[in-house]
């Protein structure tokens, strides 16, 4: 899943994906904005079934890869 | 070396002399016209706003009044209050305006069908004859220190507010056909300047300079740009200092942009522009957490992902000011 989240976050901001690793708090690096944001919603809904809440649009479960990974499969469960 | 750096403080960027900053902004604004771009005057796009207002009555200080022309720019989706304001300004500074009202612009543009048309398919009951409606950030989100998500508020004819999140097609859509309004503005600023041969002066505060709360090529499309070095509580000083009318310095900054009323901090700034401003100078000028915080009322992690939040706002909103890439040459 990590693998898949980084290659779709490396396309949609244009990034080489050798600099994207699971820990890389892609907010403060400056690689997403609200449209990666927006993408990576969508990207969730589509290819896992996951609904984002707006309660649960926080740091805590979008600041890195690893985060949103485990975001995904405590929705899943 | 005497260290001049002052402690933190909620007075830190009041300026302590507004009379010598408005004799040095005019003193520019009268060099940049004249000298630098050999124009006979200035155009300035007025919205009854806090800096179009400022920006006028510095212009009249340094050009005289018979060479400053106020615009009006209304448009189907504009508050009838920005124009009595906007009126009341120039007649202040015994300004000249010229009223354009760009509402068929903007039809021909397809701005306010292609709009609805996004609205439509997220809350397809929305009828733009009979409902308002704005984007914005929901407030559980604006101290979020993620980057803005918006959502479509709509609101019905009884009253009632449906509002929901945007998915990217229709964001994109809602904000490039609402950018069509900007645009227009800065076209029709842009005749008026060349029949007669003046400049437009651009009314961005620091702020919107800085985070990019302006459309490139719309309200950032201007010769000259006076209080764009200003953080919006000097502004409100210059204001005072320059006697602009009571009632716009009391008014609520809005983007007047749609249907529904919104405050600037609702659709953007995610706080009040009282401590935005201290904020953004604490980080612009390396205030640590540690003194920062006591001062705000915020723990030194607030403070931490604020920063953080600018530092992105910055880094991604950078596109909007450059300049056309032309260094081709290899």
């Amino acid at each position: 899943m990590e693998n898949k989240l980084k290659e779709f976050i490396a396309g949609i901001t244009f990034t080489e994906p050798a600099k994207i690793n699971s820990n890389t708090l892609l907010f403060d690096e400056g690689i997403f904005d609200s449209m990666g944001l927006l993408s990576l919603i969508s990207f969730l809904e589509e290819e896992y079934g996951v609904k984002v809440d707006d309660l649960e649009l926080s740091e805590e479960n979008f600041q890195s890869i690893k985060a949103i990974s485990s975001f995904i499969e405590q929705k899943q469960k | 070396m005497k260290n001049t750096r002052l402690p933190f403080s909620r007075d830190i960027i009041k300026l302590n002399n507004v009379e010598r900053v408005i004799d040095r902004i005019c003193e520019r604004i009268e060099s940049d016209v004249f000298q630098t771009l050999r124009r006979r005057g200035g155009i300035i796009g007025i919205s009854g706003g806090i800096d179009s207002s400022v920006t006028l009555a510095l212009a009249t200080r340094a050009l005289g009044s018979q060479n400053v022309v106020g615009i009006l720019l209304p448009e189907h989706d504009s508050s009838p209050e920005s124009k009595r304001l906007a009126l009341d300004l120039a007649n202040t500074y015994n300004v000249k305006t010229i009223e354009e009202d760009i509402s068929g612009a903007l039809d021909g543009f397809g701005c306010y069908d292609r709009r609805d048309q996004a609205v439509k398919r997220v809350v397809p009951e929305y009828d733009p004859e009979l409902h308002k409606m704005k984007i914005g950030i929901p407030p559980e989100l604006l101290r979020n220190n993620l980057p803005p998500v918006f959502h479509v508020t709509v609101v019905l004819e009884d009253g009632k507010e449906k509002s929901v999140r945007l998915p990217l097609n229709e964001y994109l859509q809602i904000v490039a056909a609402s950018n069509f309004k900007q645009r227009s503005r800065m076209s029709m600023l842009y005749y008026h300047a060349e029949a007669l041969h003046y400049a437009v002066l651009g009314t961005p505060n620091k702020h919107e300079v800085e985070q990019g709360f302006f459309v490139k090529y719309g309200d950032g499309g201007a010769d000259l740009m006076p209080i764009g070095h200003l953080y919006k509580t000097q502004v409100y000083q210059l204001a005072k200092y320059l006697g602009v009318p009571k009632e716009i310095i009391a008014r609520t900054p809005t983007t007047d942009t749609y249907t529904a009323e919104q405050t600037q901090e609702e659709f953007f700034y995610q706080m009040p522009f009282e401590d935005m401003d201290l904020l953004w100078y604490a980080w612009e000028n390396n205030y640590t957490p540690v003194e920062v915080g006591p001062v705000m009322n915020l723990s030194s992690d607030e403070v931490v992902k604020i920063y953080n939040n600018f530092e992105r706002k910055q880094k991604t909103t950078e596109y909007l000011r450059m300049a056309p890439l032309r260094d081709y040459i290899f």
